[in-house]
């Protein structure tokens, strides 16, 4: 009789300490996540790889580079926080179809202009950070383009034309309706 | 509702668009009748490579008066100059030269008319340079180990303090 009871309870006993390890890993997983973002400290990581890092950009502040890497089997355009010593993502700026080269930066470095194959025809581009936006500056524009650079509030964008048959130099006017990279204040 | 679209797109439509680049046949302004290349746009200035004077020279312009400004002792008839970059008051530019067959970075300041080779110490090739708005921290390509890895220096030369990558 006593055998029985005990072969009852005994699954119940279980099926309570198997309730209580979820509730308590629940706990756990709840309490990590919420700390994720301020307790754990992120190791510094290195700037290099063992592959081609080339075509560096400071931003204006001096915190942040573009560059582009043939590091983990693919040409991509990296951004790396001087500042915090990690790298900061991109996100959808990097196309698994398509090649991005010779970044530039703004103030702050949420404007990034670069020029990309879009089929086939290079384009000049502008990414912004904050929206995660990919916007093309040379839609309809005739000519071969290349190397741009963005000045530090992000409203002028020059570039090198082949319009006229040798390499000249155009500048895109962004308009006074966007919005400036600044410095905090100014 | 579709007029206001249109309306819309169309005021959207006006920007970005092309600036008039000026153009002058006398080598005073940003285009000339020969090859300009390289520019990078800081503040009021851009600074860029051109062949007018028939050499590989660098140029600064400056867009509130719309004429180039002289950099006297930058260019030299012993050294290519490539890659310019300007700080956004001017003073500052940097360069990837070479000469007699050595590369370096070199770093013109405006105030004083001096030019200095910022990787003199540094036993590699060096090529495209970039540097900030205060004109205080420059990035470059060296290649050092086999392929290009990119240098972060200060002003006077120092590296910065980055972590290398782990063998």
């Amino acid at each position: 009789m006593a055998g029985t009871q005990e072969a009852q309870t005994r699954p119940v006993k279980d099926w309570l300490r198997r309730l209580g390890t979820r509730i308590g890993l629940g706990i756990a997983v709840l309490g990590l996540g919420s700390c994720t973002p301020t307790s754990r400290p992120q190791l510094p990581v290195a700037l290099n790889s063992y592959y081609t890092d080339e075509q560096p950009a400071m931003s204006g502040d001096g915190r942040f580079l573009a560059f582009v890497s043939n590091r983990d089997g693919t040409r991509s355009i990296l951004l790396y926080d001087l500042q915090r010593k990690q790298f900061a993502q991109l996100p959808r700026l990097n196309r698994k179809d398509a090649i991005a080269e010779t970044p530039s930066l703004s103030y702050t470095g949420r404007y990034l202009v670069y020029v990309a194959s879009d089929r086939g025809r290079p384009e000049i581009e502008l990414y912004d950070r904050i929206t995660q936006r990919t916007q093309v500056l040379t839609g309809g524009y005739r000519g071969w383009v290349r190397n741009p650079n963005i000045s530090s509030d992000g409203r002028y964008v020059v570039f090198e034309t082949g319009r006229r048959g040798q390499w000249d130099i155009e500048i895109i006017d962004r308009g006074p309706g966007i919005e400036l990279d600044r410095p905090n204040g100014s | 509702m579709t007029m206001a679209i249109a309306a819309v797109s169309s005021g959207c439509a006006a920007y970005p668009r092309l600036l008039n680049t000026p153009f002058d046949p006398g080598g005073r302004s940003l285009n000339s009748p020969a090859a300009e290349t390289n520019p990078d746009i800081a503040g009021r200035y851009i600074v860029f490579v051109s062949e007018r004077e028939k050499r590989q020279d660098i140029y600064l312009y400056d867009l509130q008066t719309q004429r180039t400004i002289a950099i006297p002792g930058l260019n030299s008839l012993a050294t290519v100059a490539e890659h310019p970059d300007v700080s956004a008051d001017g003073r500052y530019i940097v360069f990837a030269g070479n000469r007699q067959g050595r590369s370096g970075i070199f770093l013109y300041d405006r105030e004083i008319r001096q030019l200095r080779n910022v990787t003199g110490s540094l036993n590699a090739t060096v090529r495209n340079p970039s540097i900030s708005d205060d004109g205080k921290t420059i990035a470059f390509e060296a290649n050092l180990n086999g392929q290009w890895d990119i240098l972060v220096y200060n002003r006077s030369g120092q590296p910065l303090d980055l972590p290398t990558p782990p063998r």
